[in-house]
């Protein structure tokens, strides 16, 4: 008995232990924030979760201290004015992943007060556990944020968030010294019809370079980002909501057989590269001045002017099919947002630091550190000190009229499964017919 | 057995065989303990969900054996099953080139010492980034191919990754590079029961390489070999996530895509079949324990045999 | 005749040994591949990943990667987690082992094989209900939430492995201890874990190792800031649009170090070949 005492005591004191050392590791936690002001009417604590990827944060200030980055500072700039409240910022290490640990938190009772998501069906999916703030939000906000259908259900109308401050647009980048030495000019003379652009991918394969790369093996980009324009454009987004809702078929769809067909013949033609199914340095090869146009969103004219400089590129709406209902367009909004839980204890405090984030103010401050296509309408290129001969300027005219994610409005069965299968299709593995018929029974049996 | 010679005291406690049957279960309860608190409840909700059409959240009604109906009607368990079967062949692979090693080591190859240390080397450094770069040197204009290209066997190099029947085989070779020092090293430490001293016999005697290594060698190993086989297929059945991500993604659509990759793609990917993420989880589960208890019947087979 | 053979022989290990030398390069390509993208620019990097670098060689990398990034900050956080899951696992697990590779008793397969189940149903389908569970106990967002999650998912293939080994020893050796007065525990102690020392070193190699590598649980269990481990805190520098590979490279060679370390420490007490006998 002596020996299975000194068994359990050993268990016990090993567990002791970690309770101990982890004691010590939570007690860093409290935040160093509002230490001050003891005469807070209002002590709130609310926790924020942002995404460390791709939003609020750069790569670059990741190399600096958290209390350097924007996010930090405009948090601390809305404790000062508000005494009493403290925020505590958690940075999701993915953003895939933070859907599931917000579903699993809500589930738990534990689920954060605010959390970034992406838009469109990945917040949809999660609408129980998200507050409806469509009563709450400031009218002026209403009006002076575009976006709003990014978070609006598909299901029940409900407004389930602030987009955040990065209205993606998708477009064709280009490099201008390819393009001349090609005898073109996209800036007087962008190719608006697919008879005109295959017509300059011609002239440009003919003098050597890869007229489009993109790397469609992992996730299809050129396919989300330009060809579901093709698709939405030649449908209508109706048709696209009501395919997935099972009330008419992909398979009669022609907008879609359409787009895809051409989606295809990019590849057979030799316009997009052979391996874009695999390849991994579309993006290297474009920086390098090998590649004349790539598909891409407004978050990489950074890097694009730092490559090639920003005398060198420019952006073109992707070309219109003839006939289509949609023109002069392209995909794009927000992709992400920033949700208020159904369980916190704060919710005007929630709406009051989400308006003051998508503050003009505050918007600027933001653009000084990331430069992004604002979701604030009373924010001019010139406002963030943007030329008016600058891609990003024509962003801006571009953003005034897109088509919102078509991935972010397929329920979500469908889009993992669209997502997955479509390389299956560039590369000439299933036809596009096969791949309709594909979708029609996911959305079937999600109708059930 | 000296049972009976412990004298008065140990009367009181009970027989020596007594105390240790108690020592024992006593030192297995932290384990059961632990296992129980933290895997059960997650498996018994797994299997319960699995009959329902849990959307991860609030939503979960009880469907039945639907979600299995679907799984298994809707041909994607053929595929995924397959695509298991072919990764399943580094096993055999990954054992014997590191039970070759590991003898060429345990003899003392020149060099063994700073083999030994290299040999673990890719287990140290994390499977995403080792999935990355194998997927960049098989890339189309990859060093791969431009080798193929130098040495006039051009049309062999094709894109890789592209078409399951070709991406397989390259996840295959990954996988059993990757294994290797995995192998040898836990081969090296059964190693350590082994009599040197009848090693050494066989050697005089002029035994070969070959019948050294799987004359003698081998059988003394079944309890290490077991092991091994054992970890590695259930390795290769759930533990291959994080090299799929970075290599293939699944894809092109399921061409690579496995059944433990599938459950993360209906789970975390599509965010509302948790319950079909569950059935499968399921399906999964039987197919490992069914190949395990064979696994072990030959084992224990081989141990009567060799004893 | 005896020539011919001894000159087959010694084309025989030269062949071996240069083969052997091959598979050992290609094992360290990995960490140069890491080393020479660390000490590239963006730019250079993109120019091409295979090649060495062309401009300055870019050691601020690491030297961010320490001032700012706090990459030690983030190795005391996965070091605790590690240490912690390691010794609980060679604990419980030599305690366990010694029972079933040692002594008979009732039920001793089915439980054997119960605790065997558990390692079948892979991580991902596992970790939410956990975390539910974990998240009604508060235990997410605490280290000690992290470990139990390890010692759960690792203490089947520990067990596996001690149980293989010790099942090896020789039981004369046992039988000395026990009639020398050695209770269970000494038993163990004097007998098992010396004898045993080779699977014991195995158990902490890898058990390190996999939890210092290890991306998922942590990345799901814990959210503060500062007790981010090393490898979710790098794998949040490469997203969709933006990324620094070259300075996500640098801290993925700093990080592999300890984990280095530890096998280097504890890969000597694994056999030495044919000097070691098991004649004692």
């Amino acid at each position: 008995m002596k020996k299975a005492i000194s068994v359990l005591l050993v268990f016990v004191m090993l567990i002791g232990m970690t309770l101990a050392l982890t004691g010590c590791g939570s007690t860093k936690t409290t935040s160093s924030a509002a230490s001050g002001s003891s005469a807070a009417t209002t002590n709130a604590k609310l926790t924020l979760w942002i995404n460390g990827k791709d939003s609020y944060i750069s790569p670059d200030e990741q190399k600096l201290s958290q209390d350097q980055w924007y996010i930090s500072q405009a948090i601390k700039r809305f404790e000062d004015a508000n005494p009493g409240v403290t925020i505590e910022l958690v940075v999701s290490a993915d953003g895939e992943t933070a859907h599931q640990t917000f579903k699993a938190d809500a589930v738990a009772g534990t689920a954060p007060d605010m959390a970034n998501l992406w838009t469109g069906q990945y917040t949809f999916q999660l609408e129980d556990a998200i507050l409806d703030i469509k009563d709450l939000i400031p009218a002026d906000d209403k009006k002076n944020i575009t976006g709003w259908d990014a978070v609006t259900s598909t299901n029940t109308g409900a407004i389930l968030g602030y987009p955040t401050s990065d209205n993606q647009v998708c477009f064709f980048l280009y490099n201008k010294t390819i393009i001349k030495e090609c005898g073109l000019d996209f800036e007087k003379d962008p190719p608006r019809t697919i008879d005109a652009f295959n017509k300059a991918c011609d002239a440009i394969a003919a003098k050597g370079y890869q007229p489009i790369a993109s790397d469609d093996g992992s996730f299809p980009w050129f396919g989300c980002y330009v060809m579901n324009y093709w698709w939405a454009q030649q449908s209508g987004v109706d048709r696209i909501v009501s395919n997935c809702a099972g009330k008419t078929k992909f398979a009669d769809d022609a907008g879609l057989i359409s787009a895809l067909t051409y989606y295809r013949k990019t590849m057979t033609a030799g316009y997009l590269n052979s391996d874009a199914v695999t390849s991994t340095d579309s993006w290297n090869k474009f920086c390098q001045g090998k590649v004349a146009m790539t598909p891409q969103v407004s978050s990489v004219i950074g890097d694009a002017e730092k490559a090639l400089g920003a005398d060198n590129i420019g952006v073109i709406l992707p070309p219109d099919f003839d006939g289509a209902k949609i023109t002069n367009s392209t995909i794009g909004g927000p992709g992400q947002d920033i949700v208020i839980s159904k369980a916190t204890k704060n919710p005007d405090l929630c709406i009051k630091f989400l308006s003051f984030l998508n503050s003009k103010d505050e918007v600027l401050k933001f653009e000084k550190v990331q430069q992004k296509v604002p979701t604030r309408t009373d924010i001019t290129a010139a406002d963030i000190g943007v030329s008016d001969t600058s891609a990003t300027a024509k962003l801006f005219k571009f953003s005034g009229n897109m088509v919102f994610w078509i991935d972010n409005t397929l329920t979500s069965d469908v889009c993992s499964e669209y997502c997955s299968q479509m390389p299956m299709v560039l590369s000439g593995q299933m036809t596009p017919e096969d791949f309709a018929k594909d979708l029609d029974g996911i959305a079937a049996k999600s109708a059930k | 057995m000296p049972s009976k010679t412990q004298g008065a005291a140990s009367l009181r406690r009970g027989t020596f065989q007594q105390r240790q049957k108690r020592s024992a279960l006593l030192s297995i309860l932290p384990v059961a303990v632990i296992l129980l608190a933290i895997k059960a409840y997650p498996i018994a909700a797994t299997v319960y969900r699995s009959f329902t059409n849990w959307d991860g959240l609030y939503k979960s009604d009880f469907i039945g054996f639907a979600n299995y109906a679907d799984f298994f009607s809707s041909g994607l368990f053929a595929k995924l099953l397959k695509n298991d079967l072919v990764l399943l062949l580094s096993v055999p692979l990954q054992i014997v080139i590191g039970l070759i090693v590991a003898v060429l080591l345990y003899e003392h190859v020149p060099g063994w010492r700073a083999f030994r240390a290299i040999y673990y080397i890719p287990q140290i450094i994390s499977l995403v980034i080792l999935g990355y770069l194998f997927k960049s040197m098989f890339s189309l204009d990859g060093p791969v191919n431009q080798i193929l290209r130098a040495i006039g066997l051009g049309k062999y190099a094709v894109e890789w990754m592209a078409h399951g029947s070709t991406a397989l085989p390259v996840m295959v070779g990954c996988i059993t590079w990757y294994s290797i020092g995995w192998q040898v090293i836990v081969i090296l430490g059964g190693m350590a029961s082994i009599d040197a001293s009848v090693f050494e016999a066989a050697r005089l005697d002029g035994a070969g390489f070959w019948s050294r290594t799987f004359k003698i060698v081998l059988p003394m190993l079944v309890s290490t070999l077991t092991y091994c086989v054992v970890m590695s297929v259930v390795w290769t059945f759930t533990g291959l996530f994080s090299l799929i991500y970075s290599m293939t993604g699944g894809g092109p659509g399921y061409e690579t895509m496995t059944l433990d990759y599938m459950i993360y793609e209906k789970s975390f990917v599509s965010g509302t079949q948790f319950g079909m993420a569950c059935a499968i989880s399921v399906v999964l589960l039987l197919i490992v324990m069914l190949i395990t208890a064979a696994e072990m019947k030959l084992s224990n087979m081989a141990e009567k045999a060799w004893g | 005749m005896k020539s011919n053979k001894s000159v087959g022989r010694t084309i025989g290990r030269a062949v071996i040994f240069i083969v052997l030398l091959i598979l050992a390069i290609s094992f360290l390509y990995p960490l140069f591949y890491m080393l020479i993208n660390s000490l590239k620019t963006l730019k250079g990097y993109y120019r091409s990943p295979f090649a060495l670098p062309d401009e300055k060689l870019q050691w601020s990398n690491f030297a961010t990667m320490i001032s700012q990034f706090k990459i030690l900050e983030l190795f005391k956080n996965s070091f605790i987690i590690s240490f912690l899951s390691v010794v609980g696992l060679i604990l419980f697990g030599a305690l366990a082992s010694f029972a079933f590779a040692k002594v008979d008793f009732r039920g001793k397969d089915g439980i054997y094989l119960a605790i065997l189940a558990t390692l079948f149903i892979p991580t991902q389908v596992t970790i939410i209900p956990m975390y539910v569970t974990f998240a009604k106990m508060h235990l997410v967002d605490s280290f000690i939430g992290v470990v139990l999650a390890y010692w759960a998912a690792f203490l089947p293939e520990t067990i596996m492995l001690m149980t293989s080994n010790f099942k090896g020893v020789n039981d004369a050796l046992l039988e000395a201890a026990a009639i020398d007065g050695c209770g269970y525990l000494k038993q163990l102690r004097n007998v098992m874990l010396p004898m045993g020392w080779p699977a014991i070193s195995l158990s902490i190699i890898f058990f390190f190792i996999n939890t210092w590598n290890d991306l998922f649980t942590p990345m799901v269990l814990l959210k503060s800031m500062d007790k981010r481990t090393v490898m979710v805190a790098l794998s949040s520098l490469i997203g969709r649009y933006t990324g620094d590979p070259p300075f996500q490279y640098a801290g993925l060679l700093l990080s592999a170090i300890p984990a280095l370390l530890v096998y280097v420490l504890f890969q000597r007490s694994i056999i030495n070949g044919m000097s070691m006998g098991s004649v004692k």
